[in-house]
């Protein structure tokens, strides 16, 4: 098997010089001091991770989490059908994908910016409300959690669609027909049969959305209009106006621990293979 | 496509950077020079300028911190200079290559932040203030108006710890710049007073918002004002009662930099009476450079937000950089602001 | 139920789609506002005119296209390597890596070459992106191309071998042909996922390496401009046609 190692040999470096160094450099400065305009200084301390167990912290990351299962939440609602949809679709199957992608493909920033623009008080929106004579005065659509709750879930939507649909499209479709005739009414074949059965492509999904949403930072600063914080804008604060390395390290390392745990305790049954 | 063009085509596009002549990095604020000042500079001197820009102090500082970031030339603001200089990120500025530096208004020859103008040369300077609609009655005249319920989710305040809590100190009659602890939390409860009849906190991007409409009041940087009010007739500004902060940035060569000559003939050139008075007229900006004011069109010379009057001068205060404690308690009470 | 659910799908479309469509549509607009007055083509003509955005579009071309090629071919060779015999270290570490929040790598790498800089001298600049954006993309093929590599057996190797390949033959001439639609798809995703970057980027990014991401942030933070608009939709159209392209690669 010369080959074979040859071949991870690159991906041992990655490993390596883009992995673990990194890391573990970040590590280090969490254990390390605050110098007085900023940087980072001797001794090793756990001061950092002391500072972490601060009420003001914990309900910061409390708050994170329900705007990450929020999101994570509507995305599944809002996904489950539209993949039921595609799934069951008789043709165009790879065009109503391509669909669901192509969002994905253009900028995330440009998509922020589109909710921004149709959101604001003059946006397309509250112009229109007022235009048909709705209102009178603009709603506050933007610079609220509900418009951040948006943003999250407008970005990340097709990474719930995507596994959903790649199970219900394996799914035996002789089984709701089984169910059918057996009695079941089509409500209670979808509750009972097809959701049980999808439960892999559902996990997927919602890991794949509720990680980023944990650490989003972009969009609760542009559509949030700086009015909450997310645990990623204090890491993003701590390394710049903070200018605390070890504190920001501290919170990033934390971070990463929870998305790990909490990974860990979604996949523990879960025997389907990424890589 | 197959491999070789492939190739090629990188090659090609790595081909487009090449370019002999010598290079200089500038670093600045977004709409801080004028539409062929840097043209210009690069046609005189042969030399090629690679010019971006940033929105805030901190990205600038997080940028530069590492001294690996590849800039020569940058603007912080002058309460900045001090930590930069202690990192050992300025070089410090011969004087014998910038023969302009006499152009400087006699206010900013020997500042009280940097006495022998050892690491940066004064550039441009701007307070803060309120900038509203005139549709708002009454018009405002202290920060404390900025506390109206009437105007519930049409104001924002400036997304920056300093200018923020220094309104809310103004607000109670403090100096912007305050240490004492009592005061920053007293201060802070101002502040979580006011954060649910504002609509967000938000820097040079509420610009655009006045000028539409959305927002009718904002804590704003003067020059930022400025250039709303000349987009939008209907905004007008005013300095505060309580007292206010003025700030100024300078031009500063970074020690990483290997073109420091060249990066002095850059700030030297800037000096110059009438490219400092383009600058000035083109961006909306009151110049530290007392030579080009004096070339500036009546206008744009005498304009009370940009150059406000003595009486209103007076009541202004250049914020301190913050000792360390201060520094850390403020970012404390920003965050539990945002987190409230 | 299935008139319902054409129904939402429909609805579910128009929500994915809806914003980008108006964005695109009042790029045509001659007015900054809301309002629609006429059509024009002014912003468009302002894009072009933007060195700024020129030159983000040129580095974020050059860099995508860059870590795009390195992380394909070094996440193919991974996925290959780890079909072949798994290894559960590294297995985890891609995994970790596709799972760490977007500020956490940013800031490592940042931190990384912080230290590379003392040591070795490294600027911040073009360079450090494109091995920013290979560190995050590498997971990204090697699932990709993994996810083909299960639709193959093991056996078609064997079978070459057999007949008297070698080792590198056999993966030459028998498996990589048959991934050429898995290694597509990843380096699409691969080119998207740099070129759309922001948080990474901004971090490790120096003095020649302002993309175009950076430069619609950036101008997104100075207040709304229809100029964003231009860009988004030709993004937008840009993208739409490369995935059409990859499509057609991947039938033929």
């Amino acid at each position: 098997m010369r080959l074979r190692s040859w071949f991870l040999f690159p991906a041992w470096i990655w490993l390596a010089a883009l992995f673990a160094a990194p890391f573990a450099i970040v590590m280090a400065y969490s254990f390390l001091t605050r110098g007085v305009y900023g940087g980072i200084e001797a001794p090793w301390t756990a001061e950092s991770y002391q500072r972490l167990a601060d009420p003001l912290y914990f309900a910061i990351v409390v708050r994170s989490f329900a705007i990450a299962l929020a999101a994570t939440a509507i995305c599944l609602v809002l996904a489950f059908p539209a993949a039921l949809f595609i799934a069951r679709a008789p043709r165009h199957k790879n065009l109503y994908l391509q669909l669901v992608m192509l969002p994905f493909w253009t900028s995330f920033l440009v998509r922020t910016y589109a909710w921004i623009f149709l959101l604001r008080d003059t946006g397309l929106i509250n112009t229109a409300l007022q235009a048909i004579g709705l209102i009178h005065h603009p709603l506050p659509l933007l610079y609220n959690d509900g418009a951040v709750l948006l943003g999250l879930v407008y970005a990340y939507l097709p990474f719930m669609v995507l596994p959903i649909f790649a199970t219900l499209e394996r799914l035996d479709p002789s089984l709701a027909e089984a169910a059918a005739d057996l009695g079941a009414r089509p409500l209670s074949t979808l509750f009972r049969v097809i959701i049980p059965l999808s439960k892999p492509g559902i996990v997927a999904g919602c890991v794949l959305v509720f990680i980023p949403c944990l650490g989003a930072y972009l969009t609760p600063d542009l559509l949030g209009g700086g009015r909450t914080v997310m645990i990623g804008n204090l890491v993003q604060n701590q390394f710049t106006t903070a200018r605390d390395w070890p504190f920001g390290s501290a919170i990033s390392i934390v971070l990463m621990l929870l998305v790990v745990a909490g990974l860990w305790a979604f996949l523990r049954r879960e025997s389907e293979p990424l890589v | 496509m197959n491999r070789r063009t492939f190739f090629l085509g990188i090659a090609g596009l790595a081909g487009c950077a090449r370019d002999t002549r010598p290079r200089l990095n500038v670093y600045n604020w977004s709409a801080y020079v004028g539409p062929e000042t840097i043209p210009d500079f690069e046609r005189e001197f042969g030399v090629r300028v690679r010019y971006a820009t940033y929105e805030s102090n901190e990205e600038l500082l997080a940028k530069v911190f590492t001294g690996n970031s590849g800039w020569d030339v940058v603007f912080p603001t002058y309460n900045r200079l001090e930590p930069m200089r202690s990192y050992g990120l300025l070089a410090p500025l011969r004087h014998d290559w910038l023969p302009n530096l006499p152009n400087l208004d006699a206010g900013f020859r020997a500042p009280a932040w940097d006495r022998s103008l050892a690491w940066g040369v004064p550039y441009m300077w701007y307070g803060t203030g309120i900038v509203y609609n005139r549709s708002v009655h009454p018009a405002p005249t202290r920060w404390a108006d900025m506390w109206n319920p009437a105007l519930k989710g049409r104001m924002t305040m400036l997304d920056d710890p300093e200018d923020m809590l220094g309104a809310c100190l103004k607000k109670l009659g403090c100096s912007f710049s305050s240490t004492d602890p009592q005061e920053l939390r007293r201060a802070e409860q101002e502040a979580i007073r006011q954060k649910p009849l504002l609509s967000a906190y938000l820097n040079a991007e509420v610009r655009d918002q006045l000028v539409a409409g959305d927002v009718l009041m904002a804590q704003l940087w003067s020059t930022t004002a400025q250039q709303a009010i000349d987009a939008a007739p209907n905004l007008a500004f005013v300095f505060p009662a309580e007292g206010f902060p003025f700030y100024c940035d300078c031009a500063v060569v970074l020690r990483e930099s290997h073109r420091a000559r060249l990066a002095h003939e850059f700030l030297n050139y800037l000096l110059r009476p009438h490219v400092s008075a383009r600058v000035a007229e083109a961006t909306k900006t009151a110049t530290c450079n007392g030579a080009a004011h004096a070339l500036l069109p009546p206008a744009i010379r005498d304009n009370p937000v940009l150059y406000p009057p003595p009486d209103v001068f007076a009541r202004g205060e250049w914020p301190r950089a913050l000792p360390p404690a201060a520094q850390r308690l403020r970012d404390r009470i920003w965050t539990e602001i945002k987190a409230s | 139920m299935k008139r319902w659910l054409a129904a939402y799908a429909a609805a579910f479309f128009a929500f994915l789609h809806l914003p980008l469509l108006t964005l695109a549509v009042f790029s045509f607009n001659s007015s900054r506002f809301t309002v629609w007055q006429h059509f024009s083509l002014d912003w468009y003509r302002a894009m072009f005119h933007d060195p700024q955005i020129l030159e983000g579009t040129r580095n974020s071309v050059i860099i995508a296209l860059l870590a795009t090629a390195i992380s394909t071919i070094v996440g193919t060779l991974c996925a290959y390597g780890l079909w072949k015999r798994g290894s559960r270290m590294l297995t985890g570490a891609l995994y970790l890596s596709l799972v760490t929040p977007e500020i956490v790598t940013g800031i490592s790498l940042l931190a990384l070459f912080q230290w590379a800089f003392r040591w070795l001298g490294w600027q911040l600049g073009i360079f450090t992106v494109v091995l920013a954006h290979v560190a995050f993309s590498i997971a990204f093929v090697v699932i990709v191309v993994s996810a083909r590599l299960r639709t193959i057996s093991p056996t078609l190797e064997e079978a070459a071998m057999d007949l008297g390949a070698n080792e590198w033959q056999a993966f030459w001439h028998v498996t990589l042909p048959a991934l050429i639609p898995g290694i597509v798809a990843a380096a699409l995703l691969a080119l998207t996922v740099s070129f759309d970057d922001y948080v990474i980027t901004s971090m490790v990014a120096g003095v020649d390496s302002q993309t175009l991401p950076m430069v619609i942030y950036a101008m997104a933070r100075r207040g709304a401009s229809p100029v964003i608009n231009a860009i988004s939709a030709l993004i937008t159209v840009f993208f739409g046609i490369l995935i059409l392209v990859s499509e057609k690669v991947r039938e033929a």
